[in-house]
């Protein structure tokens, strides 16, 4: 085999190649670009009938919303990017752990302890620990500043890096994941087909945009040790939004408001 | 690597992990050896050994790997560069479950689980997926012997890339569990391009797996992926030196290159 028709196989190989990667990264950059630019990654608070203006004919809706603010003072969007769940639900869920020291301290802690479970359950050990390092990186970070409102910023500020913030989803997606494979008897009756809960975690959970449903949300819940009210808003004919507590009978620490399909982080009146 | 650092922003968790990546691929090993271009730390170029007791067994090969600015939340592609008679060469193949979406890659996943990936997936069946070759065994065996001569634009010739083979490769010892039971769920396909340009920014995603097709169509589809792929051809107009007696390679080595 001679060299030279190596060679010009990979000089035409590369310019060729190099058109391509190029129009399908600017294909997906324009993509991520739309997405960005509409929504950031986690919002900004926003009143409740902020929620009027995206329906603004639809009586059903309007009626829900008026329930919902009866309940609620506040709302803050996140991306819809199918990691919805777990990015809001770990940014409401540390932003109210910041006005409680103690109950900080005790999440830190199990947070410190979370990464040799997951490498105990066989998850590979170089790339936990890289997801581990950043998760408790900004941890670190958002509890190491001096007043309580410094803290908040720095929170949503890191959750509106991209990198930062995709960090955090991938380690909570991996707790949960390992939640689910340390109790695969109790949650094997809430998958559905033929798929073992291993295969489940590798399918559904672990890869990122992938979307969350009420197992998902139940393990990680466990995994975090807390509780989670999803208050469901649809077109069904019942005038008040529906409340669910998960997992059932745990006192909600973090609520989420839940339209098919996405979840945003709810604040209490 | 110093000129890397100062050229990538460290505090980014993606370039961080790779250039803990990097660190960890430093020393080659028996099976693999993976690093990033001088001066680009988002396109790596790999060299791995053909698996013992297969066809590839003494090859080896040498290929491109393409990271998205967004690894490691989006799958690295792997292009190979050396005629092998089992991937295409100068075509994008990427990882996921066997049987499932390409979107089922996992940010715990590695370049390292690509490569070990890459490597068991070698001695598989074709199955006339995209990007996958169905050369007969005699004819992959030719290819894995001049795989050793290879050169590579960036990195020169391959055969001393890899730690010396001594003949323990892959031990059960040096793969975890669960490598070993990824290995066994992960495949490789060439990308389509169609799909992926629709899926990509949309997260609901088609199902892709490519049925078997009847080989006439497979092949002019095949064939039509590879002109848009490599737009300017000048492999045949180029002359080619290769010995008279090995035209049926010729040919396939040929195909293999558009």
């Amino acid at each position: 085999m001679s060299e030279k028709f190596e060679l010009s196989g990979e000089q035409t190989h590369q310019e060729g190649q190099i058109n391509q990667d190029e129009l399908i990264l600017q294909q997906q950059r324009q993509i991520q670009q739309e997405i960005s630019e509409s929504t950031p990654l986690v919002g900004e608070l926003e009143s409740i009938s902020s929620l009027n203006a995206e329906y603004s004919s639809d009586e059903v809706y309007l009626q829900k919303i008026k329930d919902l603010a009866s309940k609620y003072k506040f709302v803050r969007r996140t991306r819809p990017d199918g990691n919805c769940f777990f990015r809001g639900f770990s940014y409401g869920y540390i932003e109210k752990l910041l006005s409680n020291k103690d109950e900080f301290k005790t999440f830190y802690t199990l947070a410190e302890n979370s990464k040799s479970s997951l490498v105990e359950l066989g998850f590979p050990q170089f790339t936990v620990e890289d997801f581990y390092d950043t998760f408790m990186e900004v941890l670190k970070r958002i509890s190491d500043m001096p007043t309580l409102e410094e803290s908040k910023r720095e929170l949503h500020q890191l959750f509106n890096e991209q990198g930062y913030s995709d960090y955090m989803v991938v380690y909570l997606r991996l707790l949960t994941s390992g939640q689910l494979q340390r109790e695969k008897d109790f949650y094997s009756c809430f998958i559905e087909g033929d798929r073992t809960v291993i295969d489940f975690c590798h399918q559904e959970v672990e890869p990122m945009y992938k979307e969350s449903d009420h197992i998902h949300i139940m393990a990680a819940c466990s995994a975090m040790n807390t509780g989670v009210r999803v208050v469901y808003m649809d077109r069904g004919n019942n005038k008040q939004v529906t409340e669910h507590d998960l997992p059932e009978g745990s006192t909600p620490y973090v609520h989420l408001l839940y339209r098919p399909g996405h979840y945003d982080i709810l604040y209490p009146n | 690597m110093t000129d890397l650092q100062s050229k990538y922003n460290l505090k980014s968790p993606g370039v961080k992990r790779l250039m803990r990546e990097a660190l960890e691929l430093a020393e080659p090993t028996e099976e693999y050896h993976a690093c990033p271009l001088e001066d680009n730390l988002f396109e790596w170029h790999f060299t791995v050994r053909g698996p013992q007791g297969t066809e590839f067994d003494g090859g080896l090969y040498h290929g491109r790997i393409l990271l998205p600015t967004q690894y490691p939340m989006q799958p690295p592609n792997i292009i190979l560069l050396t005629p092998n008679g089992r991937f295409e060469v100068n075509k994008k193949i990427c990882l996921s479950i066997s049987g499932y979406h390409p979107e089922s890659w996992q940010p715990s996943w590695s370049i390292r689980t690509a490569l070990l990936a890459l490597i068991a997936f070698m001695p598989t069946p074709a199955a006339g997926t995209v990007g996958s070759l169905d050369y007969t065994p005699e004819e992959r065996k030719v290819l894995a012997r001049r795989s050793r001569n290879f050169e590579c634009n960036s990195c020169g010739p391959v055969a001393n890339k890899l730690a010396e083979d001594k003949g323990n490769r892959l031990g059960g010892d040096i793969l975890t569990a669960e490598e070993s039971s990824l290995l066994k769920q992960i495949s490789l396909k060439g990308e389509e391009e169609t799909n992926r340009l629709q899926d990509k920014g949309e997260n609901v995603v088609t199902a892709s797996v490519r049925p078997v097709e009847c080989k006439d169509s497979g092949e002019a589809a095949e064939t039509e992926i590879r002109q848009r792929l490599v737009p300017t051809e000048t492999v045949e107009e180029e002359p080619v030196c290769v010995e008279r007696q090995d035209s049926i390679l010729r040919t396939s080595i040929q195909r293999s290159n558009r």
